[in-house]
């Protein structure tokens, strides 16, 4: 009776979250399937057969696999590192690599441009150092688009590492050194699997984030565009909401297969415990 | 043969010295405990050994070659951690294999030793099990297979058993013992339980503050504590601050002001040294003062006093007695305790009083 009670205090929060979200995501998709009221896909044959959108596609999906193979590898290592140290300095630690989050992503992404422009500081340094000739082309390509991503990014993966590290008792590393486990080898066979799961968790936050990204691929994308703004451009440049649904659907799809397929590779490499 | 000898070892965390000029040596084939207060040092005196803290000054010789700066993983040493530290991702079958595996060894012979080790450790039909579907005795004999299983030229165990209920405690203990006297090895045991150091050890080192205070087998540990300190920690309760010796009537006594003390030197004690005795609450006789005669008043080695507090223990009484010499604790059983208030007189028998360093 008492639990029963206590269900109707979700009740506000799941009002809002049907009438601002649940519909109107509802309502999209729906839209998509029907034009001039007779149900058609016409939508999507004419997205997967069009050669630009599966280049928007492609580069989108590259982009995403990228920025989170190389979160993880960047982030990795480092929130080994934390996890390891006293509560002082891993609070230090902790809050200069969460930095990135505070500052505003349209702030982010102009330095960005400074530093990859075709006179930015990497640029010079490279002419400068004589290992090329003349400036390459960095900005307004994928590869900024992911240094960006990246950079947006890590924060997420290393936080969520290192509350997954901070869980596995360091006598776990000890007992496998002490079995005759190299330091390298301990972290492989034990730290590792046991941080699979803050891994799953972490890849799926910088994949959909990556995905849904908007800011930082439009200010460092230049004209190379990603599903999110495709999207943009035909809302609101072309003001052709259909196809927009589309796209959203489309994006909506994807999403939801990644979180998924990576549960099931959660399940499937879950440690016991 | 001296097998493991540490010579002159310092330890320090953050600059502060936890052990310092520390000494320890061990015969092959011997177990032994440290034993000692919460803080002395015990687990930093283990890790030391197995690797896991670098020593900052002198040197561990372990069967003849300088294993100062050797790595962990390069010392054979098998740890049983006092969380277990089982591999929760891990059967236990895969637990006990992971150090063969390290080795290299061919499959087939790694289920052949895996298997034989859980069958001395008595946990046939558990290796499909995970750590966390057993019960705390059963991990523990995964975490002493795991490490037993490697064929260690030394085995470390921290507190074994301090996770287990009294009863399973025990047998365990003697399973513990029973294994290292089969397996001929050697091993270094850590606990705070005294009862449990002394009977599954060769040799006791009683630790304080970094230090060991004294080593030797259980029974002369327990019979005759050298110092005050090894005494009370081993339940000396009652101490006498001697001040002079005189010629009593049956020989040399000790005296306090003008109580006389009869008592047994231990070998290399002298009459010069200054000691306290040592007595436990168990070895003080206590008799009401009016059921003496006055020949029995003037024996030696007797104190007069009053009961303060009287505490039924179970099997016996405990009082605190109130002398001129100070409190005194008595444990003895009888039918009808004294009550508060009663004037007694305590004994202390010559033979059972030990001879301390202050
Ligand atoms: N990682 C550490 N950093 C700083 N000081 C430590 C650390 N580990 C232990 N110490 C200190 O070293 C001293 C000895 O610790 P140790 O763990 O060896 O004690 P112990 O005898 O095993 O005690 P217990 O019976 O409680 O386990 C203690 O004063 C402790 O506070
Ligand atoms: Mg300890």
């Amino acid at each position: 009776m008492k639990i029963n009670k206590m269900y109707w205090l979700l009740l506000p929060g799941l009002l809002f979250l049907t009438v601002f979200m649940l519909i109107p995501i509802i309502l999209t998709i729906g839209s998509t399937f029907v034009q001039e009221g007779k149900p058609t896909l016409e939508g999507y044959l004419y997205f997967f057969k069009d050669a630009y959108f599966n280049r928007i596609l492609l580069t989108t999906l590259r982009v995403s696999v990228f920025t989170t193979v190389i979160c993880i590898a960047l982030g990795y290592p480092v929130a080994y590192y934390i996890s390891r140290l006293g509560t002082r300095k891993k609070g230090i630690l902790l809050a200069l690599s969460i930095f990135p989050l505070l500052t505003s992503p349209v702030v982010r992404s102009f330095s960005w441009m400074i530093i990859l422009g075709r006179k930015g500081l990497v640029n010079n340094a490279l002419v400068a150092t004589g290992i090329v000739d003349k400036p390459i082309e960095i900005l307004y390509t994928p590869t900024a688009m992911i240094i960006g991503l990246v950079h947006l990014f890590l924060p997420l993966i290393i936080i969520t590492l290192v509350g997954v590290m901070e869980n596995v008792d360091s006598e776990l590393i000890r007992a496998a050194e002490s079995l005759g486990a190299s330091r390298f080898t301990a972290l492989r066979k034990v730290l590792f699997p046991l941080t699979i799961p803050g891994l799953i968790i972490g890849s799926v936050l910088v994949f959909v984030g990556s995905l849904t990204a908007y800011t930082t691929p439009a200010l460092l994308g230049g004209k190379e565009r990603v599903i999110s703004t495709f999207l943009y451009q035909n809302a609101m440049t072309l003001n052709d909401w259909y196809l927009a649904s589309v796209i959203a659907t489309i994006m909506i799809v994807i999403t939801l297969v990644v979180v998924g397929l990576m549960n099931k590779v959660a399940t499937k490499l879950n440690p016991k415990g | 043969m001296t097998l493991l000898s540490l010579e002159q070892v310092s330890v320090a965390y953050d600059n502060h010295l936890i052990l310092e000029n520390f000494d320890l040596k061990l015969e092959e084939g011997k177990l032994l405990s440290l034993l000692g207060p919460s803080g002395c040092g015990k687990t930093t005196t283990l890790r030391l050994i197995a690797g896991f803290l670098e020593a900052k000054g002198g040197k561990f010789m372990f069967d003849g070659r300088d294993y100062t700066h050797l790595p962990v993983n390069k010392r054979n040493f098998g740890f049983v951690f006092q969380s277990y530290a089982l591999f929760p991702h891990l059967s236990v079958y895969d637990n006990v294999a992971f150090g063969l595996r390290l080795r290299k060894m061919k499959e087939g012979q790694v289920k052949e030793k895996v298997l034989r080790m859980l069958d001395i450790v008595s946990l046939n039909g558990f290796e499909k099990r995970f750590p966390q579907e057993l019960s705390g005795g059963q991990r523990q004999r995964v975490a002493i297979a795991r490490a037993l299983v490697i064929e260690p030229d030394l085995l470390l165990f921290d507190e074994p058993l301090s996770n287990l209920d009294a009863n399973l405690r025990v047998t365990m203990r003697v399973e513990i013992r029973r294994l290292q006297q089969e397996l001929g090895m050697t091993a270094v045991y850590v606990s705070h339980d005294q009862e449990e150091c002394f009977s599954i050890s060769d040799q006791v080192a009683i630790m304080n503050a970094g230090k060991i205070e004294q080593l030797g087998a259980p029974t002369d540990i327990y019979q005759y504590p050298k110092t005050e300190y090894v005494a009370r920690f081993i339940g000396f309760n009652n101490f006498l601050v001697f001040d002079g010796t005189r010629q009593g009537n049956t020989g040399l006594e000790w005296t306090i002001g003008d109580y006389g003390f009869d008592v047994q030197l231990q070998a290399g004690q002298s009459t010069a040294n200054t000691y306290k005795g040592a007595i436990r609450p168990e070895d003080l006789r206590i008799i009401p003062l009016g059921q003496l005669t006055d020949l029995q008043k003037s024996l030696s080695n007797q104190v007069p006093g009053t009961v303060k507090v009287s505490t039924y223990l179970g099997r016996s009484y405990q009082f605190e007695v109130q002398t001129a010499l100070g409190a005194f604790t008595v444990n003895q059983e009888m039918d009808i305790p004294i009550a508060p208030g009663q004037q007694v007189m305590i004994t202390f028998p010559a033979d059972k009083i030990v001879m301390v360093a202050q």
